[in-house]
């Protein structure tokens, strides 16, 4: 972290004196063709303006303006390469400058403050949409567990055997499903938001891929999954549960979602330092309106089949705390394709800005 | 009835997964012992000397950790199998480190549960001979002695470490090595670029077997753990 200090540390200054050096330029430049009285302290302050809007805090931009001062004093205003400091106007312009550093300061940083709060109220609604989500479909299996139990318990004699089969194949199937929705919570809170630092160790790609499929042909034997990965040995720095997890998700969403699928395929490729991973169908699509809120955990309007609103919003939530990123679209081809990535070096300091 | 049972020691705290952890077991022929706490299982474990013990980490008292210290301390060499959440590997690699045999990830299935079982019973009796000349598994065959694999009657080429590795695992067949286990094993002492090294092993391993990922019927990898060579 002092690590990254230092170098926010010395962009701010280079862009300062940068920033500084151009207003100077220019000034020189015009200098040639025109009488600069009037344009160069307004250079001077245009420049102070941009310092104190691209750089942190107040210090940049106080720097800045004095030395603006001191310049246009020295320089560009009678008398000139003498500094007076006791001619009203240029104390006058001092004051200027040194307000316009200050208002323009106080509003960076109030706005840099209120964009944090927006990403904390928006993470917030995530979580709470998740919630609802969640307590939603949590509903539906439980109340066929309770149901059919209920049902066999109290006509154990009636009810003919197969029947009672059937209801506790339904009972299994629903415990499955409930399984699997905890295992994606035990995700989230693993996470919490971004705030906990996600352990990284090198993984081998087709380890990942032979758990997370073998994982998924318990839950689907009858779907297959034609695979591609890159032939040379790659380990790709993860929390390997739960990249297999967002695998698992995103292979059992199309599974549950690509209506008239006949293929499916999971690819690795590498693109530059990347990473990239593909779940591809050739299912009915995504949905025009859903593209763009896919991965915010909303949830769909009515209660019919199950949500996937939960599943690929846990999805965005690990790729997220990974450093990657991850999207959705339909191919031209027909079908959807979820892609997302990670960096295949772990990159150094770059956790811990909140 | 005969009395000649595989005696197991179930210990949970959870009454209602100990009563389908027996019906399970009861119904496929082993006699089962329970205890809820770690204290009481260590005092069944030791006056009725079970062939199997199953346990769960979480456990009211003490950790279950302490069970398989105490266990192995006394000398017993006793298989237990450990029941573990999904999401903690470091909490399995460190049952195995300590000495349990195996683990198996809540929740689990009746097949699951009993192949787990036998395994681990298995392994324990053929522990106590001495390490067969000849493993096989469908149709792998791996010949100790003369230090050959083949495949379906073909010869499979494999370096001196490969070879080890998968000696070594096909000696604890149905047991998961971690990783740290097979490092030991096979290059002794561990540095920074041992797991890489058993990664790039296990890599050429699989491509020598035929594996593809979703269809490696010889060694199942455990995310985060290690490695299983399929006994079964």
């Amino acid at each position: 972290m002092p690590h990254t200090d230092v170098r926010r540390v010395l962009r701010c200054a280079a862009l300062t004196a940068l920033i500084l050096a151009g207003a100077l330029l220019a000034s020189l430049l015009l200098q040639e063709f025109m009488t600069t009285d009037a344009v160069v302290p307004a250079l001077f302050v245009l420049a102070v303006f941009l310092v104190s809007l691209f750089t942190d805090g107040y210090a940049y931009g106080i720097a800045a303006s004095l030395v603006s001062v001191l310049a246009v004093n020295y320089a560009f205003t009678a008398p000139y390469f003498t500094l007076s400091l006791t001619l009203p106007e240029n104390v006058v312009a001092a004051f200027v400058m040194l307000v316009v550093t200050i208002a323009t300061s106080t509003l960076t940083v109030q706005r840099r403050r209120q964009e944090q709060v927006r990403s904390e109220v928006a993470r917030q609604t995530m979580r709470a949409n998740l919630l609802r989500a969640i307590s939603h479909d949590l509903r539906t299996p439980l109340t066929t567990i309770y149901g059919s139990c209920s049902a066999i318990i109290e006509n154990y004699d009636k009810l003919p055997k197969a029947q009672q089969v059937k209801l506790l194949g339904e009972v299994r199937q629903e415990a499955e499903w409930l399984i699997r929705m905890v295992e994606n919570l035990l995700s989230v809170t693993r996470i919490d938001g971004g705030r906990v630092h996600i352990v990284k160790t090198p993984t081998v790609l087709e380890e990942l891929d032979d758990a997370a499929l073998i994982k998924f042909r318990k839950r689907y034997p009858g779907q297959g999954v034609e695979v591609s990965i890159p032939d040379e040995f790659l380990a790709v720095p993860m929390d390997a549960v739960l990249i297999e997890q967002v695998l698992i998700n995103l292979l059992e969403n199309a599974v549950q979602h690509a209506a008239g699928m006949r293929h499916l395929w999971l690819r690795v490729t590498c693109q530059g330092q990347r990473a990239v991973f593909e779940v591809a169908d050739d299912g009915c699509g995504l949905p025009r309106e859903r593209l763009g809120d896919l991965f915010s955990g909303r949830m769909e309007g009515a209660d019919g089949g199950k949500n996937m609103g939960i599943g690929l919003s846990v999805c965005a939530t690990i790729v997220r705390a990974h450093g990657g990123d991850i999207t959705a679209e339909n191919r031209p081809q027909g079908g959807a394709v979820f892609r997302f990535w990670l960096a295949l070096e772990e990159e150094p300091a770059k956790e811990a800005r909140a | 009835m005969s009395n000649n049972k595989y005696k197991v020691l179930i210990v949970d705290d959870e009454a209602n997964i100990r009563s389908f952890i027996a019906a399970i077991l009861e119904s496929n022929g082993y006699q089962v012992l329970t205890a809820e706490t770690c204290t009481q299982g260590r005092l069944v474990a030791a006056s009725h000397n079970p062939d199997l013990i199953v346990l769960d980490l979480g456990l009211p008292d003490m950790d279950g950790g302490a069970l398989i210290r105490a266990v192995r301390a006394a000398g017993s060499a006793v298989p237990i199998v450990v029941l573990s959440a999904r999401s903690d590997e470091s909490e399995k690699v460190a049952a195995l480190d300590m000495g349990a045999n195996d683990y198996i990830t809540k929740p689990f299935g009746t097949a699951e549960l009993l192949a787990r079982v036998r395994a681990a019973l298995r392994a324990a009796r053929s522990a106590a001979a001495a390490p067969g000349e000849v493993f096989h598994v469908r149709g792998l065959v791996i010949n100790f002695d003369a230090r050959t694999v083949t495949l379906d009657g073909a010869d499979v080429r494999l370096t001196q470490n490969e070879f080890n590795i998968v000696a070594l695992l096909a000696q604890h067949a149905g047991k998961v090595m971690t990783y740290s286990a097979l490092i030991q094993g096979v290059w002794g002492a561990a540095d920074a670029g041992s797991v890489k090294k058993l990664q790039v092993n296990m890599d050429n391993i699989r491509k020598k077997l035929g594996a593809r990922p979703g269809e490696n019927p010889y060694i199942y990898n455990e995310l985060g753990v290690g490695y299983r060579m399929y006994s079964e």
